[in-house]
């Protein structure tokens, strides 16, 4: 070799080994306090440490010139800094910001139970809905053993702090359902249309929810329906009430689900006697059908479908003479679809949009006179979402609800047809702001913007949140919300031009979670204003000149971990209401509300014998109600006598693509009264007659085999019983 | 001039394999890290070196399948659900990332069902049914790509287990499964030199349940 390819070699050789540099310094979060177990290295090399206990960290690298330290630690945001590599030593002090990450922020709870969503810190999971003795895999019936509710047992329907069943609103995926209860005779507890076995999430409002909801007095319950299915699987249901089957077929961007189920429960009657005089008991048969795609990187596309046509004839006794009999039957069609799509339209904006139909139509038949009511909907949403930062997020939407509802009565009487009807075309706009100061506390505002074409009205109704997270554990929280709902259908068909019903939420709540325990205690006041009211007690002459108020104090207890295999939840409301409103002479207790609401709900899975086993017990102080004997100043002041129900359910899993189910309501068979009806006309001695609202039966029992059909063994139907 | 255009070339390749040696070695201390790790802080310190060494060598899978395994090993010895939770969504997005460098490789699509199992443990009456179902469609995908990959069938017996043990049905499948996993312990073997090697004592242990 030549004497200067040697010396090039030397000279390559050299830059080689060249000096090392080190670099060292500190780690820190926003606080000054130090952090452990950070990474720091230089972009794009192998070079780099952890800090250790004290954050302090050094690394010695042989890298030059502009490089870019980048330190990163789970739960804070990526640091990096440029920097150049010249001399021996380098000194840096780095400082980690904390990132708002959504599991462990402040979370806004007031007048919200979300149950799903398993990441989350929420106190009710999925499979409680549907696990819940007493309930019979009914939501609302296991919602009922939440604070906040009012047990009304006659109806089945869930009542919220102080306000009517009608008060309670149904979304799926954000979509309104109109006429979310099956029918039911009169005073027979209805249940719900969907089941639980169809929602990953629940969200179950008791006030000050979001302004992305509205028309509902009291209370938002919001389905989350589930995701792309994973597994194909055929499931069957042998019930004492009927049958069922449905399939689920997956592809690899897509599932299909669809359900067929045929309830009689006529065989059942016909072995327990029950208190109702059925000429046919409720028959119907019900279809559902969901499909779910996935949309190119990140959208879906969720389409749901249920029909029901159900029936059912029974005989109404007057109270006064009980051999007078008057046939009632009803029967009613329902279908219900709902399209909705969610993508993500880029990194920061999140669209989801919907549509939805409802079709609801009863025939009533009491005597000879004829009665049918039909109902239609449409609803129209769209929601634009927006990551303004990592701390703040703002919500936009718009949605029209159109209804048309009619209704036709022939009587007998005067031989013709007398028919009402309506169309309500409601435009709404919705805006929210949610921003967090940091980890330990966020404030959501917003408002709702409503035109009601039917009345000529525009509204605004403003809604507040906030929560304040002290310590690791326990979080404070506050809502605020304004809220409005065009009166019941049986009223608006007498006055289209009533104005809705308005109330006002004030709620302060507190919880703490941790691990597997949950304590929460909550305190609201709800004013009510412009509820509708009879003019002299005339039902045919009404006005908003009702109002009333709510208030009252709640306390939940939940623990999953004390006992081995046992989950249990405590529950307790007290109520104060008074509401002046239809045909009330003044401001009193209505007939719905009890002071005195309290429930223990217990699971606990039994390995030995293979099954879990679950029992309620409930207890609701007396309920007001009204006695035309009594004179004005005592109007509706007595109370039925308090209401008390030990109900159980055991799931028995003998393979494990098996489930064999019984459960009972009203174990020690106590005759719970909800209220007295009294003679339409006095008897002889001028007095009215009274007879009491009574459960259907003493007891309802049900049983049910389950039978799950699929590749994976291991897969059934437990999680959704 | 030839000579050093010839020189030159030799130290080009002689820098490439030193590139790649240096990448072994850096990795194969790491791995030793790694399984020799006891505490959570030990597991942090060898993950934190396989993301460092993940973003300098962006054409590696394994750095990024390390990286998850000690996310995974970190969640099970976590005690606290939120930060397990957490561990398993950073191992999550490690096995994300490795499968979008290679589609097909049956250790990266074992270690997403191994990841399934432990967040089924997290609460298991909620998360049973789903995660056991996505574990054994990935068990299924990774024994499809590599039949012989004795952590799959160890982490297929823990699944029948589980099974079985929930349901008190007999433990049968679950015991073949495992002999045949304590087989493929000891016959297979792969020419990848930082090739995952864990799990044989675990797969003993469970052999232990089956006398």
């Amino acid at each position: 070799m030549t004497k200067s390819a040697l010396t090039l070699f030397f000279v390559t050789l050299s830059v080689c080994l060249s000096a090392q540099i080190k670099i060292k310094g500190i780690v820190k979060d926003t606080k000054g306090e130090p952090l452990p177990g950070v990474n720091v290295m230089i972009k794009n090399s192998y070079d780099g440490s952890s800090s250790i206990t004290d954050g302090t960290f050094s690394i010695t690298t042989e890298e030059k010139g502009k490089q870019t330290i980048v330190a990163s630690y789970v739960g804070y945001k990526t640091f990096e800094q440029l920097v150049e590599l010249a001399g021996n030593e380098i000194d840096l002090t780095i400082s980690l910001k904390e990132e708002i990450n959504q599991l462990d922020a402040v979370v806004i709870s007031a007048g919200s139970f979300t149950a799903g969503d398993e990441k989350r810190r929420t106190i009710l999971k999925a499979v409680d809905i549907a696990t819940t003795a007493g309930a019979t895999a009914d939501i609302a019936g296991a919602l009922n053993t939440l604070p906040g509710t009012q047990k009304v047992g006659e109806t089945g329907r869930l009542f919220v702090r102080g306000g009517t069943g009608n008060e309670t609103r149904t979304f799926i995926d954000g979509m309104v359902v109109l006429n979310a209860y099956n029918p039911s005779a009169p005073n027979t507890p209805s249940r719900g249309r969907f089941l639980p076995f169809m929602f990953k999430g629940t969200s179950f409002s008791t006030g000050g929810y979001s302004a992305e909801y509205g028309q509902a007095l009291s209370s938002a319950l919001v389905l989350n329906s589930k995701d792309k299915a994973e597994m194909n699987q055929t499931d069957i249901g042998i019930l004492s009430v009927g049958a069922d089957v449905a399939h689920t077929q997956v592809w690899d961007k897509a599932s299909w689900t669809g359900k067929v189920q045929y309830t009689n429960v006529n065989p059942y009657i016909g072995l327990v006697k029950q208190r109702v005089d059925w000429k046919t008991a409720p028959i119907s048969l019900e279809g559902s059908t969901a499909y779910r795609q996935k949309v190119g990187k990140s959208g879906i596309l969720k389409l749901f479908g249920n029909f029901n046509n159900s029936t059912f004839a029974m005989y109404s006794h007057a109270i006064l003479d009980p051999t007078i009999s008057l046939p009632y039957r009803l029967t009613n069609n329902y279908g219900y679809g709902n399209a909705t799509y969610q993508t993500l339209l880029n990194e920061k904006w999140n669209m989801r949009s919907g549509l939805s139909y409802s079709y609801n139509k009863n025939d009533i038949k009491l005597g000879d006179s004829l009665l049918n009511e039909t109902e239609k909907g449409i609803h129209a949403k769209s929601v634009l979402e927006h990551s303004l930062s990592d701390q703040v997020e703002i919500r936009l939407g718009g949605e029209i609800i159109d209804r048309n509802y009619s209704a036709s009565r022939y009587d007998t009487i005067s031989k013709q047809f007398q028919s009402r009807s309506f169309r309500e075309s409601i435009s709404s706009f919705f805006g929210e702001a949610e921003a967090y100061a940091d980890k330990h506390f966020v404030a959501k505002a917003g408002g709702r913007f409503e035109y009601n074409a039917l009345i000529g009205q525009a509204s605004f109704d403003p809604r507040l949140s906030m929560a304040y997270k002290p310590a690791k554990k326990g979080q404070l929280s506050f809502a605020y919300g304004s809220f409005r709902q065009t009166p019941e259908n049986q009223y608006v068909r007498i006055n289209t031009q009533l104005s809705p019903e308005r109330s006002e939420h004030f709620i302060l709540s507190y919880q703490v979670i941790s691990e597997r325990r949950t304590f929460r205690v909550e305190t609201y006041y709800k004013n009510y204003f412009s509820l509708v009211k009879f003019v002299n007690g005339n039902p045919y002459q009404l006005t908003n000149s009702g109002n009333g108020y709510a208030k009252g104090i709640e306390f939940f207890w939940r623990d999953a971990k004390s006992i081995r295999n046992v989950d249990y939840w405590i529950s307790y409301s007290y109520l104060d209401t008074k509401r002046d409103y239809l045909n009330y002479p003044y401001a009193v207790v209505p007939t719905f509300a009890s002071a005195h609401n309290f429930s223990f709900v217990y699971k606990h899975f039994i390995t030995p014998i293979k099954s879990q086993v679950g029992f309620t017990y409930s207890y609701t102080s007396g309920r007001p109600y009204y006695n035309p004997n009594l004179s004005t100043e005592k109007f509706q002041s007595e109370q039925t006598p308090f209401y008390q129900d030990i109900s159980a359910n055991i799931s028995y899993l003998p393979k494990s693509s098996l489930i064999v189910y019984v459960s009972c309501t009203n174990l020690l068979g106590r005759d719970n009264i909800f209220g007295y009806q009294y003679s339409a006309q006095p008897n002889s001695s001028g007095e009215y007659v009274s007879q009491a609202v009574r459960q259907p039966a003493p007891r309802f029992l049900f049983l049910a085999v389950f039978i799950t059909i699929s590749k994976n063994k291991s897969v059934n139907q437990l999680p959704n019983l | 001039m030839k000579t050093i255009i010839l020189f030159l070339a030799m130290t080009a390749t002689v820098v490439a394999k030193a590139n790649d040696a240096k990448y072994v070695e850096a990795m194969s201390k790491n791995i030793e890290a790694v399984y020799k790790a006891q505490t959570i802080e030990e597991l942090q310190n060898a993950v934190n070196a396989f993301d460092r060494i993940a973003n300098a060598e962006k054409t590696k899978w394994e750095p990024l399948y390390y990286s998850a395994f000690g996310y995974v090993m970190m969640a099970d010895r976590e005690k606290d659900n939120l930060k397990k939770d957490n561990y398993l969504d950073l191992a999550a997005t490690s096995v994300e990332k490795a499968k979008k460098i290679n589609e097909n490789e049956s250790e990266i699509i074992a270690m997403e069902a191994f990841i399934h199992l432990i967040r089924l443990n997290v609460d298991p009456a909620s998360r049973g049914q789903k995660y056991s179902t996505l574990a054994m469609l990935s068990l299924e995908k990774a024994l499809q790509a590599n039949p012989e990959n004795p952590r799959a069938l160890m982490l297929l017996a823990q699944l029948q287990f589980g099974t079985a043990r929930f349901f008190g049905a007999p433990t049968t499948q679950a015991c073949g499964t495992v002999t045949k996993a304590l087989e493929k312990y000891e016959t297979y073997k792969s020419e990848n030199p930082i090739a995952p090697r864990w799990g044989k004592e675990t797969t003993e242990k469970l052999k232990q349940n089956c006398q």
